[in-house]
């Protein structure tokens, strides 16, 4: 078992023996003492610290910003770690050329993540508009400049960009000085590592799992760098999403960003992808995954709350054996799964919805974006001739466990869409839930908004057949 | 004689200091409008850009001495408790602990206005410092943490600022709950109510909120010899000497305090933190450097806070719209330490009211201590009181922005004096303008899912600045031109208009100027970065000092040249002769001069006697609300100040919107949250602890009315980054009002309050 960590940072091959459960951010502000990357809180919530993390996939490296606070070191084998000072050369880029002149630097501390995402952004997007530009610094919280001085260096950056790219991106970048002229070795430096660094998958029933890590670091990272861990590393085989017969098949790693974007699922479900924008923040969703959300079972998880109006099943290994189980059996009371501690989330099944099904998910929290939902409900519903035949709605924050609304859906199937059949079905949905008071809101806060939810489902999907002044 | 002695009063942070201090005495005009100017009020990047965006900047939280310890405390679980028993042996035995300070090994140094101790063996709240760990690294000491032992017997708490005002069998000190209750008066406020066509009384609230600047607090320090060197990521380079000095008993010019870059601080990092004096008993003791950086969890427990505030008014209105009498009574929590909560100065100067009746009172609860926050009590005021003003409006069936005038005053109300300048006429015209005021309707007009709202409110401060403020400047023999002050750049431009002010004097470009500022061993005084008074204090001793450095310039070109000095000629960089005949430049006279290097002092100005000097401005916002989720969007917020002189466009503008962007966390999402249960804070981290992020940004637009102040210095400026936050939560309440026709009246206007105010409490 190789044991030994090898990666590129920046222009650097690195080798290290450190425990795999370090944070890369401590690792190299630490070690490397490359101080360019900050720390401002350790849980992923403000994106000082983030870095572009680049994988090989066949000839071509692929960069994702991601937040090295939450990043296993044993996860960065194998790959290219870019910190700020990664991204100086003897020239500004035209990204750090932008801040300057718009001043969207303060403090300042929060830039080197700012520039780091942004750069993630060029390399990436297929959309070179100035939303999605934005999005791809969603999770990078400054607390000087209001953000507005950050926006207006995002709309002079986007004028160096010529949005058809000549082959090889890389290379484009270079020449127009995004990038140091370094980049263009790491496909052939990556390969040459790939047979000589740690694997992290050897280890028999280690104490933890790490998926994309961004619950696990932000709860127990402590514990980790203490005991044995192994990796189901959010990493992108070609084959994650895939249709098999009536059935969307999803490998557990997948991340909310590759679902988000997938092909398949934007087919299928098309309403989703504008919803996912409230998941975390891009780099979050860079590496967070299907399974570890749902493993992690939090009430309000947000993949959770979809799949289960999804009428999604689970597939465990253990010991070569499958196990299949609906998901909405999964969750027996807080916290709690019908799940032995050495099963691996290895699928999901979804089914493919008919032509007429419609879908709506709603979340609210005290901030819209990049935080976690008060009460979030998602609808899956066939209409035929005005009646419904087919429902299942789920509601998150309302309950000890993410929960399908069974008896509402009930009441409603083969029912008219109608206002009254609405409202009736709302009482009922308050009796099959039990929120309680914390910092996301009273319970009967939780209650009302519930309601509020549903009714926005209704209002969304049926403007016509509801009247939302009689419902509220 | 250029310059003298002087006593002098300020108010920073809504506090008064007295100084005695040196202020120049040369007559400088005040500059004239900025398009006069060459550099001045231009959009000018700032001078340490390069080191920012390129990750390359050191901040405190980066500097790492070799050899040095990390240093971590353990902090009380409880928020009342008092320790009974020690254990350290299994903490002591960990390979790399190298030294634990607690109550029964350290002396008694006084903390918190000499009410508690630096380690104290009772503990007032969640997070209250209890050992300190110095170990090898961060991890050791984390590890070591763990294995102290500590027995506490808890003690009753009290946590909620009402009740901690009445309760009389939990103390959080012995000697009780509240702090010095002050009282104002001015006229009588019964003949005032009993001349009121109306009264009007309402109760409005405010969150603590926390400061939550991007770098933690943090200090790197060091003894050498018997000096002690901190790094330190402060606001206030001279005050964190004079404190530390104090705290350890020595004398502060042994104390040299450094800072170049920090992230941010906002009134949090004013003051002297307990882990820069623990760092520097063990520092002295093992004769090594240490480091101690905090968490974002003592962040948000241990290094300060906004006051809440509970707001009960009373006021009379005249049927046209004049304010006859006005009655506050107002509380807050401080936290478990005595500090202010006072928030009465907006009620006492916005508004012509000649009768007034403030009852203030500051309550002691088991959590952390509250420290000046950017604009302290004028932010929760300025809500209250703003809130109150549309109150009175609507009442009257009157614009909002009518009443307001109604009430101006030309003089300050408080002392009756004339201001030196005020410019809110303008402003409210200008933010007005830009948000589209003329669409105002009265609340509640709309009926539909989402509805739009306008609201406005208004603003004073401070922020003019004073002495002592000092810059020398050093010319060298090559012509390099260093500025220093004693002054810090919290990230606000400071470096940069230090350079822009100089330029313009001496008419060279701010890449020839190399600004050391943040650093007591080399720089002369200036005051803490704190009531928006740095560039107000420092410009003009900037200017002072260069425009000495021009007089001695010529002084000695009228030798080279052998001329009468009057007959010199200054003009970018050189001085030539009565015929044009002759010129030398600037280097070349500190190569004739033999003196090594030119150092001259400049000083700041003493204020103008007799006069108010205040900030203005308004703010004008339009929200949207969605009925169905109780979502608030803010789509725009206008802002119009009169700030003096503008010194650097970019800069302002980056300030005015950061305010109001902070603002907005105010009114719509921030809030420290404490389970009353427990007494443990629930709000300890950036994912509960909520503050805006891009996506929660409305459009701003920006104009400023003022030119510059005529009478409070030689370049006429008054500080902006207090005034900038004050009015902003308080325009988007009375916009969220106008929307729905329902008022919200304690922040933050989350969506449970905004759906209970409008399905349940109906
Ligand atoms: C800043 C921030 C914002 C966030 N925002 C959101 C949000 O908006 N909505 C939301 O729902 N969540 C949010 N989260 C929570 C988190 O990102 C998600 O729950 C995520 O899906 C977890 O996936 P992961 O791969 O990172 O899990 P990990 O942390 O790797 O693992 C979580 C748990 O699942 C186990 N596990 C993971 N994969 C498997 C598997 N295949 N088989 C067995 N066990 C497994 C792990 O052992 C661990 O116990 C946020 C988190 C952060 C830090
Ligand atoms: S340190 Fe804040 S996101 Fe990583
Ligand atoms: S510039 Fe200070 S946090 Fe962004």
């Amino acid at each position: 078992m190789k044991t030994t960590i090898k990666f590129i940072c920046n222009d650097r091959v690195i080798s290290t023996n450190i425990h795999p459960a370090v944070s890369l951010l401590d690792f190299i502000r630490k070690q490397e003492h490359l101080t360019g990357t900050k720390e401002g809180c350790r849980e992923g919530d403000c994106g000082a610290c983030t870095v572009l993390l680049g994988e090989l996939k066949g000839n071509e490296v692929i960069y994702k910003n991601v937040n090295s606070c939450l990043l296993p070191i044993g996860d960065v084998a194998g790959k290219h770690v870019v910190t700020i000072e990664g991204l100086n050369s003897d020239v500004l880029s035209p990204i750090q050329e932008s801040f300057i002149s718009e001043t969207a630097t303060q403090c300042g501390f929060c830039t080197p993540g700012f520039i780091v995402s942004l750069t993630s952004f060029v390399l990436n997007t297929n959309h070179f508009t100035f939303d999605s530009a934005v999005e791809s610094i969603a999770g990078n919280i400054c607390r000087c400049t209001g953000h507005i001085s950050i926006k207006r260096a995002v709309s002079k950056m986007l004028t160096f960009i010529d949005p058809v790219f000549n082959g090889n991106r890389i290379e484009d970048l270079i020449n127009k000085n995004f990038l140091p002229k370094y980049f263009l070795e790491i496909p052939v430096k990556l390969k040459g590592l790939s047979s000589e660094t740690y694997e992290g998958k050897a280890v028999n029933s280690p104490e933890f799992v790490i998926s994309g890590g961004t619950d696990l670091f932000v709860q127990k990272w402590e514990e980790l760098i203490k005991t044995e861990v192994s990796f189901i590393p959010p990493s992108g085989d070609k084959e994650k999403i895939r249709v098999s017969g009536n059935f969307v098949i999803i490998k557990a790693n997948t991340t909310i960003t590759e679902f988000k974007e997938s092909e398949i699922i934007n087919k299928h479900f098309p309403a989703l992808n504008e919803k996912l924008k409230l998941f975390g923040s891009l780099p979050i969703r860079n590496r967070a995954t299907l399974g570890g959300n749902i493993i992690n079972a939090s009430p309000i998880g947000d993949m959770v709350n979809i799949l289960l109006a999804l009428d999604t099943k689970m597939y465990f290994i253990k010991d070569n054996g499958v196990r299949e189980l609906p998901l909405n059996k999964f969750y027996l009371a807080y916290k709690t799964l019908d799940k032995q501690k050495d099963e691996i989330l290895d699928e999901i099944s979804i089914p493919i919805p008919a032509e007429d099904c419609l879908f709506n998910y709603e979340k609210v929290s005290k901030r819209t974006y990049l935080d976690i939902a008060s009460v979030n409900s998602s609808i899956l519903l066939a209409v035929h001739n005005g009646i419904i035949n087919k429902i299942n709605i789920s509601a998150g924050g309302i309950a000890p466990v993410p929960k399908l609304l069974a008896q509402t859906g009930e009441f409603l199937l083969f029912k008219k869409i109608s206002t009254d059949n609405v409202s009736e079905a709302i009482k009922i949905a308050m009796q099959e839930i039990n929120p309680i008071s914390d910092a996301r809101g009273s319970a009967d806060y939780k209650k009302l908004l519930l309601k509020q939810l549903i009714i926005a489902h209704f209002v969304t999907l049926f403007p016509d057949f509801v009247s939302i002044e009689e419902l509220v | 004689m250029t310059r003298k002695l002087i006593k002098s009063v300020i108010n920073i942070e809504n506090k008064e200091h007295e100084f005695i201090g040196e202020v120049s005495l040369l007559e400088q005009e005040t500059w004239g409008k900025n398009d006069t100017l060459k550099i001045i009020g231009k959009e000018i990047s700032r001078i340490d850009a390069v080191d920012k965006i390129s990750g390359t900047a050191s901040y405190t939280s980066d500097i790492n001495l070799p050899g040095q310890l990390y240093g971590k405390f353990l902090r009380s679980p409880y928020p009342s408790a008092k320790i009974l028993k020690i254990d350290l042996s299994k903490a002591n035995a960990l390979k790399g602990v190298k030294h634990i300070l607690t109550y029964e090994n350290t002396a008694k140094y006084k903390w918190y206005y000499e009410t508690s101790f630096l380690l104290d063996p009772i503990v007032r709240y969640e997070g209250d410092e209890v050992a300190f760990v110095a170990a090898e690294s961060e991890e050791i000491a984390e590890e070591a943490l763990k294995l102290i032992s500590i027995e506490y017997a808890k003690l009753p708490f009290v946590v909620d600022t009402e009740k901690a005002s009445t309760e009389k069998n939990i103390k959080v000190h012995n000697w009780g709950n509240i702090v010095e209750p002050s009282e104002y008066k001015r006229g009588n406020i019964e003949t005032g109510f009993a001349d009121a066509d109306f009264t009007i009384e309402d109760e409005f609230r405010t969150s603590v909120v926390l400061h939550n600047p991007t770098e933690p607090h943090c200090s790197v320090v060091n003894w050498d010899n018997d000096e002690l060197v901190i790094y330190d990521s402060t606001q206030a380079v001279y005050q964190i000497r004079e404190l530390a000095a104090n705290a350890l008993g020595i004398e502060q010019e042994k104390v040299r305090v450094i800072k170049k870059y920090m992230g941010g601080g906002f009134g949090s990092k004013l003051d002297l933190g307990k882990y820069t004096i623990a760092a520097a008993i063990v520092s002295r003791e093992l004769k090594k450097p240490v480091k101690v950086v905090m968490d974002r969890k003592e962040q948000n427990l241990c290094v300060g806070n906004r006051p809440d505030s509970i707001q009960k008014f009373k006021v009379g209105i005249k049927k046209e719209g004049l304010l006859t009498a006005l009655q506050l009574n107002s509380m807050g929590t401080v936290g478990a330490f005595p500090e202010g909560a006072g928030l009465s100065w907006p009620a006492k100067t916005m508004y012509k009211c000649p009768n007034l009746l403030v009852n203030e009172k500051s309550i002691l609860t088991n959590a952390g201590a509250a420290r000046a926050f950017r604009a302290p009590g004028h932010v929760q005021g300025i809500f209250g009181l703003e809130s109150l003003m549309d109150e009175c409006a609507a009442k009257l069936n009157m614009n909002p922005l009518e009443f307001r005038l109604k009430n101006y005053t030309e003089v300050d109300p408080v002392s009756n004096q004339p201001y030196t300048s005020k410019k809110l006429k303008e402003a409210y015209k200008k933010a007005a303008d830009l948000i589209g005021w003329e669409d105002w309707k009265a609340a509640g007009s709309s009926k539909s899912v989402n509805r739009i709202g306008l609201g406005m409110a208004s603003q004073i401060w401070w922020g003019g600045g004073g002495p002592p403020a000092h810059a020398n400047i050093k010319l060298d023999k090559k012509g390099n031109i260093t500025i220093y002050s004693g002054t810090q750049d919290l990230g606000t431009g400071t470096y940069t208009f230090i350079a822009m002010v100089a330029s313009e004097v001496l008419q060279i470009p701010i890449e020839r100027f190399n600004v050391v500022i943040g650093d007591t061993k080399l720089c002369p005084y200036a005051p803490v970065s704190g009531g928006s008074m740095t560039a107000p204090s420092v410009s003009p001793a900037v200017r002072d000092a260069a425009e000495r450095l021009k007089e001695k310039l010529m002084d000695t070109a009228a030798i080279l040249f052998d001329e009468e000095k009057n007959s010199i000629k200054y003009s970018n960089g050189f001085c030539v002769n009565s015929d044009g005949s002759k010129k030398v430049s600037l280097s070349e006279i500190a190569g004739h001069l033999n003196e090594q290097d030119l150092l001259i002092k400049g000083s700041r100005n003493e204020n103008p006697k007799g006069y108010a000097i205040n900030t203005f401005g308004a703010q004008f916002a339009k929200v949207e609300v969605d009925t169905l989720t109780g979502k608030v969007t803010v789509l725009k917020i206008s802002a119009s100040y009169d700030i003096g002189r503008v010194l650097n466009k970019l800069t302002l503008d980056n300030q005015i919107r950061g305010g109001i962007i902070m603002g907005l966390g105010y009114a719509l999402m921030e809030e420290r949250i404490i389970d009353e249960n427990f007494g443990k804070v629930l709000t300890t981290n950036l994912h509960t602890y909520k503050i805006p992020t891009m996506m929660d940004i409305p459009e701003i637009v920006i104009e400023i009315a003022s030119d510059y102040d005529p009478m409070i210095s030689n370049t006429g400026v008054k500080g902006v980054g207090e005034p900038a936050i004050i009015p902003t939560a308080a325009a988007i309440a009375n916009a969220v009002n106008n929307a729905l026709g329902v008022r919200i009246k304690s922040l933050p206007i989350t969506p449970d309050k905004v759906l209970i105010a409008l399905y349940v409490s109906k």
